[in-house]
């Protein structure tokens, strides 16, 4: 993640105020736009506010405010002039933009006739969530995730939201699709609902997701993983974020037609009390053999345990 | 002498009615690339709605299509639109395909209304559902098919009268000469 980034998000007349903001393009967070109100940034865990002239203070100075012209060039910008190539994205209130950033939307919703999302009309806040890869994070942990043959378990990820789920998932995938000291490179598919994983824009992971990963972007997991196992004959189906039976039937499919799986869900730990009605369901189902936790600790997000699917550490 | 002076008469003659033969064909040339102008448009605002509605790809996306796919007439103009607005320069749009068409249609034997259809064109993007903004274009597809059809044919009517024209213009000077 670099400077030019940050500064390719902008377009052209906006570019020199936000210069000084992306100097700190390594630590910076999610920059957030709000109409009628100061733009803010968050760096470090830390909230700033962005001057007239781009500098960063910790007081709003009053007198820069953000304009509904500033959100509608710069979605216009993110989406290349081309909103209706995003329109499925703005739907679901989020566009993935050049570079697997994630930019989150909101504004006025219009509706269709049987209650469901048809637009947002006139986006007004923009939360621009910077995507930082943290590459080798599941380097440690690989060991417990392969059998001594070099063949990967099927593992499932539990974590509460915000834990760094996803980070791993995608770091796990590039290993197994690369390969490493565990077990050789094998050709994965991703199910990338949300473009989370790979944060494909156009179609392009953005993300390194390995050299042997098939990336299914924006596709639904269920119908996602069918497709994939069809045409793309993975060895290892990777998603995200499970949830329900439907999911799980097709994770039973794709695990009969011979593919090792990754997946995460949210959970808080693997003990009964952790569970919740989803998570007891796809641990009842069986299909796992290595099950990780991530958990948070006095504030930090870490590695709680991989355990066997009989609930001991391995 | 007499027998000279025939001769010179005989190549003023040549030369007159192929000037204006000359001239006769240059107008009809003319009106063939105004046709080719035309023809071209429409091709261009179809592919673009085809683009949008089945496709769903960006605007630079289908200038780099536009690009390879156009004839010299275009092909030039939308290579520099793509390269302008494709490589994250943060040029709009808008701004770019202007400048870039009215550029590439400076020359073009066209009336101001044909040259519009194009040129206004990103005046109907910005629409949030591809249907909506293939719509949109639609109807200037539908002003080009009519600018199209209309010269397509007044293009025959037209060839005959100028050609036609120039004969006789050339037949006219000839008698003056004479």
């Amino acid at each position: 993640m670099g400077r030019e980034d940050i500064i390719h998000m902008f377009p052209e007349r906006m570019r020199e105020r936000w210069g000084k903001t992306a100097e700190h393009a390594g630590s910076l967070q999610e920059i957030r736009l709000r109409v009628g109100r100061p733009e803010t940034v968050m760096i470090d865990g830390r909230e700033r506010f962005v001057g007239t002239d781009g500098e960063l203070r910790d007081r709003p100075s009053g007198k820069t405010v953000c304009t509904a012209e500033d959100v509608d060039e710069i979605l216009g910008h993110l989406c290349r002039y081309s909103l209706y190539a995003f329109a499925d994205e703005i739907r679901q209130g989020f566009l993935t933009v050049q570079g697997g950033h994630r930019v989150g939307l909101a504004g006025q919703v219009i509706l269709e006739d049987d209650g469901t999302v048809r637009n947002i009309k006139y986006v007004r806040y923009l939360n621009i969530r910077i995507a930082h890869e943290v590459k080798g994070i599941s380097d440690p942990f690989l060991h417990g995730l392969y059998d001594g043959g070099g063949r990967l378990y099927n593992t499932l990820l539990i974590s509460p939201p915000g834990c760094g789920k996803t980070t791993m998932l995608r770091d796990l995938i590039r290993n197994v699709s690369d390969g490493s000291a565990c077990g050789a490179g094998m050709n994965v598919g991703v199910v990338d609902e949300r473009s989370e994983i790979a944060g494909s824009y156009l179609g392009v992971a953005q993300n390194d997701v390995g050299a042997r990963t098939d990336v299914l972007d924006g596709c639904p997991k269920r119908e996602g993983m069918m497709m994939l196992v069809r045409s793309m004959t993975p060895q290892v189906l990777a998603v995200d974020e499970l949830g329900g039976e439907e999911d799980l039937r097709a994770l039973r499919t794709a695990s009969g037609c011979g593919c090792r799986l990754l997946a995460t869900v949210h959970g808080e730990s693997l003990q009964e009390n952790g569970y919740n009605n989803n998570m007891r369901d796809i641990i009842m189902s069986g299909l796992f053999d290595r099950y990780m936790v991530l958990t948070r600790k006095n504030g930090r997000c870490e590695v709680e345990g991989i355990y066997d699917r009989n609930g001991r550490s391995v | 002498m007499t027998g000279t002076a025939a001769v010179f008469k005989l190549a003023g003659v040549a030369c007159i009615l192929a000037g204006s033969v000359g001239w006769g064909l240059g107008r009809v040339g003319e009106e063939r690339r105004r046709v080719e102008y035309l023809r071209e448009i429409l091709r261009i605002v179809r592919r673009m709605q085809d683009e949008i509605d089945y496709g769903k790809r960006t605007l630079p996306e289908i200038c780099l299509i536009l690009s390879e796919c156009c004839g010299p007439l275009y092909g030039a103009c939308f290579r520099r639109i793509y390269e302008l607005t494709g490589q994250g320069d943060g040029a709009p749009v808008k701004r770019v395909w202007e400048e870039q068409v009215k550029a590439c249609q400076a020359e073009a034997p066209l009336s101001e209304a044909e040259k519009a259809i194009l040129g206004n064109l990103p005046q109907c993007l910005g629409m949030r559902e591809e249907k909506q903004q293939a719509r949109n274009i639609g109807r200037y597809a539908e002003t080009a098919y009519e600018s199209c059809r209309k010269a397509e044919g007044a293009y025959e009517n037209k060839t005959r009268m100028l050609l036609s024209l120039s004969v006789l213009a050339g037949a006219f000077l000839t008698i003056l000469l004479l």
